[in-house]
């Protein structure tokens, strides 16, 4: 089989390479092989519904050479930033911050590399990663990741535990013509609860080659756990995405999703939420506000299989200039999963005569026992009896604009659980607005 | 449901089940070569164009891989399928000289009866070629023309030259190249300039003959501000091995012209049915696809319309009723290429008895296409736990002044509703039923009285044994 996406970065050695820079043991290793095989016979997009809209034209892999050395600081910490459980960030090659509160530790919460988690506690981590279910199998990206991580990150809160304040993990990453592949592995215990907030942020504001951030969020949910997770997508304007996440939900779970997308060139998600046990719920919310000729790829599975499991999933979008979001969705309820509530919304604006948007939100269902299984979607300009309003209370038309579309991608801004975090994504958002439809005049 | 009732209904049944043993005067072997399409040109005495364009679409057939993304295609065996039969020599003008046999089952299908109502013309389609038909005199004077498509090429060649194939060319899909290669049959109609023809033009279309594919090959070209309704429904005999029927039709919908084309498609549960309908629409000019399938063992089909001029109407609705054994992958597609255009796209389907609905659609604004104001709706009803619904809708928007919403919902028989009927004297299933009719009634309302008839008998009896 030959590799379709021609990546000159992965590979069978390069796997063996990398096991053996981080001196893995043999279960990690094989882990890496099968994943590598998987990776090699995968098409990149095995869905046929969705093989006409994964567009990787923009994505320049050839002048990219992904780090294979990683390093952990000298200086672990216990006082995370205030207002934080935790913090772990990773700038370019190495982990250059890493806390964790006293009392979160106490409790037996674990933020931190495979490499430590190996030596502390490998039976955790081989209990949460072996055999590859907390993957996609199907999904050559995600098997790309799992074959050649160039750095693992774990996040283990314990049965019982209720943290109140978020574990911040920060990626920056820029430097051009480098790049980082890495597996986040997120495990929260039976009734123990958690926020994350995952930043990834511009390193350096790099021209020349691109620069490439590959990375997975792998979650299991016990029964009763609760997990809010919130992203904000900041890299440069020439850095390349890749992410893949799956959630595994016990009986009575509950996630939260809040995912912005506003930089890099491209990126491409997927995420597959598998609701497993009984009343096991997720929510979603996605928001990318794209402009320039950026592409954001969004694919999200939500997988019925418990009995009386919720689905809210709200994708939005807003393009500009030659921007363009594609919104693939698939909602699957299996035979087994009476009393399903699923719903799938897809809604975009456009803002400019060049920008384009996709929505494929699809629906298999084998249990026509459900409480609603519906999606819904719309493409729209501004509503201009809205922007009339506005203007009729005092604001400026293009301000009645920006507000307009602001508000429209608020609802995912209101989920982000650190207020500075969401004050800096609102002026992300804000700073988006096309300059030359500035006012001229105050 | 009372006893006299249900016979009444199986005897309807029977009605759609039979045979005829016919002596074929001309048919092709077994298989499909290039020869085999020499052949049917050769014995349709076809212009050399014609056969150029059959064999460029054989060759694109060959090369063209078979479509992966809807399942089940793979047991159509090619070589098994009788390509061409032509049950009488020549094309019949007055009902009397039809060949006695052939007349009785058409008598049993019901066509005279249909046309001593109200017909503006019939177009009897049996097996592959057209061997009936009588277009009102009014018609003729006003100049309209309905006849089957080998005839028109005869009669007509300038017009079936200019637009044969411009709509859906052989290289669109494999089977489209399939039908392009080896059509035979089908409808041609043209209306003239600013005529307005008042009643409904309908054909029948049967596959009789085991391993029997059928090819027709429909073109309806409608000039500037004409206005047309062309309706087709279909039945076939029940057989055990697989028949195929790959059809296409081509709409031209010139300036501020109004055409329908209505179809109740139920092939016994052995046909795979796979259709290509495409409608050109011009500047100002109004398409409606109306589309139910409750037959065959496989349909195929997403009838579509392309919004070629300004201020041109799509209205596309679709409904399916998925029993045992069958997967019903219907849908619509409205392709958005000139501004101030509109598309409504509805669709309903039924799955059943282990039976699997698809809505497959495509909605696209395409650069330029301003002011676009388009809008889909799907909505699924499952009766029980071993059936399927899909939904796979495509929205790809490239107009920032674009107003488009799309809403699909699945769920199964409200058993609110089911108690109330119960509750006013309604047997369970009579009650089903009711409500199965009412989901669909965006579609009855639309046709026809007859056919509205028929097609709430033929609801009935697909939900018979619906109940446990």
């Amino acid at each position: 089989m030959t590799d379709a996406l021609k990546l000159a970065f992965a590979g069978e050695e390069i796997a063996r390479h990398l096991a053996a820079t981080f001196e893995e043991p043999d279960w990690l290793l094989e882990e890496r092989l099968d994943a590598y095989r998987r990776y090699a016979e995968l098409p990149p997009e095995t869905n046929q519904l969705f093989t006409t809209y994964l567009d990787l034209r923009a994505a320049r892999f050839a002048e990219i050479e992904p780090y294979k050395v990683t390093g952990d600081t000298t200086d672990p910490s216990s006082r995370p930033p205030p207002g934080s459980e935790a913090l772990l960030h990773v700038e370019e090659d190495r982990i250059v911050a890493r806390a964790l509160s006293e009392e979160a530790r106490a409790a037996g919460v674990i933020v931190d590399t495979f490499a430590n988690v190996l030596r502390h506690s490998p039976e955790l981590l081989r209990s949460l990663i072996e055999g590859g279910a907390s993957l996609p199998e199907n999904d050559k990206f995600a098997q790309f990741a799992r074959a050649h991580a160039a750095i693992g990150v774990v996040v283990h809160v314990p049965g019982g535990v209720e943290l109140v304040r978020p574990i911040v993990l920060r990626w920056s990453i820029g430097a051009a013509g480098r790049g980082l592949t890495s597996r986040t592995v997120i495990s929260i215990g039976d009734n123990a609860s958690a926020s994350i907030l995952e930043e990834q942020l511009s390193s350096v504001a790099a021209d020349g080659p691109q620069s490439l951030w590959w990375g997975t969020s792998e979650v299991v949910l016990g029964d009763g756990a609760r997990l809010s997770f919130a992203a904000e997508q900041d890299f440069g304007p020439n850095t390349l995405m890749f992410v893949n996440r799956q959630a595994t939900l016990g009986r009575d779970a509950q996630l939260q999703w809040a995912l912005a997308s506003v930089g890099s060139q491209l990126q491409r998600s997927r995420i597959d939420n598998r609701l497993v046990g009984r009343g096991a719920s997720v929510q979603q919310a996605e928001i990318g506000f794209g402009g320039g000729s950026q592409l954001f790829d969004l694919t999200s599975y939500t997988r019925h299989v418990g009995q009386d499991t919720t689905g809210d999933l709200l994708s939005k979008g807003v393009f500009t200039d030659r921007a363009r979001g594609f919104f693939k969705g698939m909602i699957d309820i299996e035979r087994s999963a009476r009393g399903t509530d699923s719903f799938l919304g897809e809604f975009a604006m456009l803002l400019s005569k060049k920008a384009r948007s996709v929505a494929v939100p699809s629906l298999e269902i084998d249990q026509p026992d459900v409480r609603r299984a519906a999606h819904s979607s719309s493409v729209g300009p501004i509503d201009e009896t809205q922007v009339f309003y506005l203007m009729s209370r005092g604001l400026p038309q293009d301000l009645a604009r920006k507000y307009i579309v602001l508000g429209f991608l608020e609802p995912v801004v209101a989920r982000i659980p650190l207020p500075e975090a969401q004050d800096r994504l609102r002026q992300l958002l804000d700073a988006k607005w096309p300059r030359t439809a500035e006012p001229t005049a105050a | 449901m009372t006893l006299n009732q249900r016979q009444l209904v199986d005897n309807d049944r029977s009605r759609f089940d039979f045979k005829d043993e016919i002596v074929y005067l001309t048919e092709t072997k077994r298989g499909l070569t290039r020869a085999t399409v020499e052949e049917i040109s050769a014995l349709k005495a076809e212009p050399e164009w014609m056969l150029e364009f059959r064999l460029r679409a054989y060759e694109h057939f060959l090369k063209r891989p078979m479509p992966m993304w809807t399942d089940g295609l793979d047991r159509i065996d090619f070589d098994k399928i009788i390509y061409y039969r032509k049950p009488s020599e020549r094309e019949e003008k007055s009902w009397d000289d039809v060949p006695e046999q052939i007349k009785a089952t058409f008598e049993r299908l019901g066509i005279p009866e249909a046309e001593r109502q109200f017909l503006a013309g019939v177009g009897a389609q049996y097996d592959s070629e057209v061997v009936y038909h009588s277009v009102k005199e009014e018609l003729s004077k006003l100049g309209v023309v309905f006849m089957g498509t080998d005839q028109a090429l005869i009669e007509y060649p300038e017009i079936v030259k200019k637009y044969f194939g411009t709509v859906v060319p052989p290289e669109d899909n494999k089977f489209a190249a399939l039908n392009s290669a080896v059509w035979s049959g089908g409808s041609f109609v043209y209306v003239p300039k600013g005529v307005e023809v008042p009643l409904p033009l309908q054909a029948y279309f049967r596959i009789n003959g085991e391993n029997t594919g059928q090819f027709e090959r429909t073109l309806i070209v409608v000039d500037e501000g004409a206005k047309v309704h062309y309706i087709e429904g279909c039945t076939a005999p029940i057989y055990a091995t697989d028949s195929l029927h790959a059809a296409v039709v081509e709409v031209i919908a010139l300036p501020g012209s109004k055409v329908r084309y209505t179809t109740i498609q139920n092939w016994s549960n052995d046909v795979y049915n796979l259709v290509t309908k495409r409608a050109h629409a011009y500047e100002d000019s109004t398409v409606e696809w109306i589309d139910a399938n409750t037959g065959s063992r496989k349909t195929v089909k997403f009838p579509s319309i392309y919004l070629r001029g300004r201020g041109a109407t799509a209205d596309i609705i679709s409904v399916a009723v998925a029993g045992k054994g069958q997967h019903q992958d219907t849908g619509a597609k409205a392709i958005h290429l000139a501004p101030d255009t509109k598309s409504r796209i509805v669709s309903k389907s039924v799955s059943k008895d282990g039976g699997r609905a698809t809505y497959r659609g495509h909605l696209k604004v395409s650069p330029g296409a301003t002011n676009v104001v388009a809008s889909v709706r799907c909505d699924a009803l499952m009766l029980d736990d071993e059936s399927r619904s899909d939904t796979y809708p495509y929205i790809d928007i490239a107009e920032d002044d674009t107003s488009m919403s799309h809403e699909a919902t699945v769920g199964k028989i409200s058993q609110d509703q089911v108690f109330y009927l119960m509750s006013r004297g309604l047997s369970e299933n009579e009650a089903q039923n009711l409500i199965v009719q009412g989901f669909l009634e965006v579609f009855t309302k639309e046709l026809p009285m007859e056919y509205a008839i028929e097609f709430n008998r033929l609801v009935k009896l697909e939900m018979e044994g619906a109940l446990g």
